[in-house]
């Protein structure tokens, strides 16, 4: 069997990506498999691909439901209909539907909050599940730096479903945080696919600037110079708006924002339009970039400090999947990390919060609803952000389930946030360190992923500890819009309604 | 004067301070009660009701507070969320009327429910034909939702013909109805749709791309939409593809949803006597819903709620009551109760 040709013929590649057909390969061996491999390097197809050879359904696990959404649109704009996503959006009548015709669907995608009806379990019993797939499996690690408490539940359903094969995948983890996710799925011998977290295409640059003005001033001279497209990366999303607007008044190129505190309508267009090239740069929240399948982006600014050396490299990730040379930049000012400590810090309820978070449902049983759900009033009355309800509310599902009193519940749950609140602490720092560093970037990077650190990269493409050119990344090719036929109206309708050079 | 000031100054004329600022809050965020629906008709403001469903408070205070300083409007003393125009404001306004008339085809309060719906309809529409014509069949939709890929589903469904014909009619339909209407400008619209290998800018970015103000292009966005709407339906047997735009749109889909539970039933025959006890509402709750009813659907009958003699007299109080005060009505009216009275005021607004 050459897996080559059913790459061909299923999904249009002459080439697997580098890991690709290892974890295949696996897969199709019968072995339980975690696979690291960086963003952009489809890590879906490593799912989809075995899924067409085996009998049964492949059942993923997703966390973030925007993700799982566009996985769902990518594979229907593909062709294939026989895939579903079980999710909270789905109205009661549409769940009743999908749940009663389970085995038409080939490909199951499933938030874990879903795992929590015993309904929805039993279901899953009566199908086939050939594959059991955790997308983002680091967040079943307490260690990992977006741990979701719900995940842990995953073991538990992999056990109902029959122990079937299954994949891990994650993007970046560490070492221990690899050792925790096949401990937590109860996988005591599986295969392990790890590729490289270097990518030798894009340049690593950390620029120190002295006051809040300089960066600025710095990051607008960058975007005049750099090669679009490309991506500014903010922990605000006022100030992503902010920028996206003075940019736009100083006419540097074709800028928009894009966050989650915009229109569903509104992200779509201007994600669309990032792909289409209609536009040059995007400034953007951490939001920007599940799913954005654009190969050509040629640097990606971070104007804040990322929480974590993890998601600094999953972002710096999108830029250069065409291989071509790029460049990651990362603007520092002291103090700038104030504000990811603010961030981590309200990401987890205060010990405060949960007192009364506890006291209230004890003296008022009814907040607390069937299966486990708790009634949103107290997410307001405690002044729960979106973040922090769904920890506790996740929390608290887990830990009911198991039949645990309250209190031992809110002791647990004041320890965890503790925990980690300590282990985000020691994220930011680490993530302080690097950026202090004085040793090659990316050396310093394959070390902290525990790998040997041998790239042969020229001095001035590799970081700016080791001299990099900047000279490399900037615009040669100016850009052209295509503006005037765009404002003949009754001519653009024409262009798009009617195909001149169709066959008759 | 930016534009969203002069619509608030609009509205504040039309009041002429018999209430407060903040029944033009409502009002423009499109408040589904019955005060607000009644204001709407009594002071001809019907115009802008909901067209603007995101303002906050404070902008429209600080809205008002800078025309008041600066002479256009006065604070009344003795109640002080009530203004009226100065003359100085008055010569303005009209002024500024002059230089850029109201939008003509805009009617919030008609089409406000209906508006959001056929933008989406026709956004998806033509962006499916779009690649349909040029025979693409990898892209993502720019509309979400099971709703409106069933309605797409059944439009195509129904004409089906050709791809090269379905695309030159719908180029057809859209072009005479833009032509058609007074005073637009086509590309309000032509920017912002999408279709094969071109996708189309936010509203933001398609007023920055006009020159306009962002609140004068957000009105002029909706005044053509309504034009669309008003034009299909006078004009239904000149769209074949258009026309299903309206398709299936249950009237009583712009109620609340507790109006909506009330007018269903209504509709099966429940006699009002018995709706409180099968709600569990209030008589006066089931009253509000009635109204609110009576000015949305236009073939709600009133006659089984109000005496025909009845709604004669009050109708003849409330035209020579010029301000249509329900305490002056029912005075001169007085074997009507204050709900018959809403409930034909309701029906007259129309
Ligand atoms: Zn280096």
């Amino acid at each position: 069997m050459e897996l080559e040709k059913i790459l061909y013929q299923y999904f249009g590649y002459s080439y697997f990506k580098p890991g690709q057909k290892e974890v295949i390969t696996s897969i199709l061996e019968k072995k339980h498999t975690l696979a690291m491999l960086p963003t952009g390097t489809g890590k879906s197809l490593c799912y989809q691909f075995p899924g067409y050879l085996l009998e049964g359904a492949v059942l993923i696990i997703s966390p973030l439901l925007s993700l799982m959404q566009d996985q769902v649109d990518q594979m229907m704009k593909m062709g294939e209909k026989r895939v579903i996503a079980l999710n909270s959006f789905l109205s009661q009548e549409e769940k009743r539907y999908a749940m009663n015709h389970l085995d038409q669907y080939k490909f199951i995608f499933i938030s874990p909050e879903m795992v929590n009806s015993d309904w929805v379990v039993n279901r899953l019993q009566d199908i086939k599940v050939s594959l059991f797939a955790v997308d983002e499996a680091h967040c079943i690690s307490q260690w990992g730096y977006d741990f979701r408490p719900d995940y842990l539940k995953l073991g538990e359903l992999r056990k109902k479903l029959g122990n079937p094969i299954t994949l891990a995948l994650t993007a970046t983890a560490t070492e221990k945080v690899r050792e925790d996710i096949l401990n937590s799925l109860g996988l005591s011998n599986a295969n392990r696919v790890v590729t490289t977290v270097d990518r030798p295409n894009i340049a690593l640059v950390v620029e120190k600037w002295n006051r809040y003005n300089e960066k600025f001033d710095r990051l607008f001279q960058l975007v005049q110079e750099l090669q679009p497209p490309g991506i500014i990366y903010f922990s605000s999303k006022k100030v992503a708006d902010q920028t996206a607007s003075f940019l736009r008044g100083k006419g540097v190129g074709r800028v928009m924002a894009y966050h989650g505190g915009m229109e569903q309508e509104q992200r779509i267009l201007v994600q669309q339009q990032f792909l289409n090239g209609q536009l040059d740069i995007i400034c953007a929240t951490s939001a920007f970039g599940m799913g954005v399948n654009k190969d050509n982006i040629r640097y990606v600014v971070h104007f804040h400090m990322p929480l974590q050396l993890e998601s600094y490299l999953q972002e710096v990730g999108r830029a250069g999947r065409d291989k071509g040379p790029s460049v990651a930049i990362l603007l520092y000012v002291p103090g700038d990390e104030q504000l990811p400590f603010q961030l981590a810090e309200g990401e987890l309820p205060s010990s405060a919060q949960l007192d009364w978070f506890f006291s209230s449902l004890k003296s008022n049983p009814d907040f607390l609803k069937e299966n486990s759900t708790i009634s949103p009033d107290l997410r307001k009355m405690g002044g729960f952000t979106e973040v922090q309800w769904r920890l506790v509310e996740d929390f608290l599902s887990v830990h009911l389930i198991e039949g645990i009193p309250l209190e031992l519940i809110r002791d647990k749950m004041k320890r965890f946030v503790e925990e980690r609140l300590a282990s985000k602490h020691t994220n930011i720092f680490k993530m302080k360190t690097w950026i202090d560093s004085a040793e090659c970037r990316r050396l310093n990077i394959l070390q902290y992923f525990n790998e040997n650190g041998d790239t042969q990269i020229t001095p001035s493409q590799c970081c700016d500890i080791c001299g990099v050119n900047l000279q490399n990344y900037e615009s040669r090719v100016p850009q052209e819009g295509e503006k005037e036929e765009y404002l003949m109206w009754k001519g653009f309708l024409r262009k798009l309604l009617i195909n001149e050079s169709a066959p008759k | 004067m930016a534009y969203f000031d002069l619509i608030i100054l609009y509205c504040l004329k039309q009041l002429n301070g018999e209430r407060t600022i903040y029944s033009v809050y409502h009002l423009l965020k499109g408040k589904k009660s019955a005060q607000t629906i009644q204001d709407a008709h009594l002071f001809s403001l019907t115009k802008f009701f909901g067209v603007f469903m995101t303002l906050t408070r404070s902008s429209l205070e600080e809205a008002v507070h800078s025309m008041s300083k600066q002479g256009y409007i006065l604070q009344s003393e003795l109640e002080p969320q009530h203004y009226t125009m100065t003359e100085k404001g008055n010569a303005f306004l009209e002024l500024l009327l002059k230089e850029r008339p109201l939008p003509v085809y805009l009617d919030g309060l008609k089409y406000h429910p209906l508006t959001q719906l056929v933008w989406e309809r026709i956004s998806i529409l033509v962006q499916v034909v779009s690649n349909l014509v040029y025979q693409e069949n990898k892209y993502i939709p720019i509309q979400k939702g099971k709703e409106i890929h069933q309605w797409l589903k059944n439009v195509l469904r129904k004409h089906s013909m050709d791809r090269a014909e379905i695309g030159k009619k719908l180029f057809n339909e859209l072009t005479s109805c833009l032509e058609r209407g007074e005073g637009l400008n086509p590309l309000v619209l032509s920017l912002r749709l999408t279709g094969h290998q071109i996708i189309g800018l936010t509203s933001m970015q398609a007023a920055d791309e006009l020159k306009m103000e962002r609140t004068a292009y957000h009105i002029e966005f909706l005044n053509l939409l309504h034009f669309l709407i008003q034009d299909l339906e006078k004009n239904p047997e000149s769209y074949s593809i258009l026309t299903d735009l309206l398709m299936e749109t249950d009237p009583s889909l712009v109620l609340t949803l507790s109006s909506r539970k009330t007018y269903e039933l209504l509709q099966r025959g429940i006699p009002f006597e018995k709706l409180p006890s099968i709600r569990r509402l209030k008589k006066s709750t089931i009253e509000d819903h009635i109204v609110e009813i009576a000015l949305n659907v236009k073939d709600f009958s009133i006659h089984s709620f109000v005496k025909k003699e009845v709604q004669g007299e009050i109708i003849g109080a409330a035209k020579s009551s010029p301000t249509r005060q329900l305490k002056t009505i029912r005075e001169s009216v007085p074997q009507a109760n204050y709900f018959e009275i809403r409930l034909v005021l309701a029906k007259l607004g129309e």
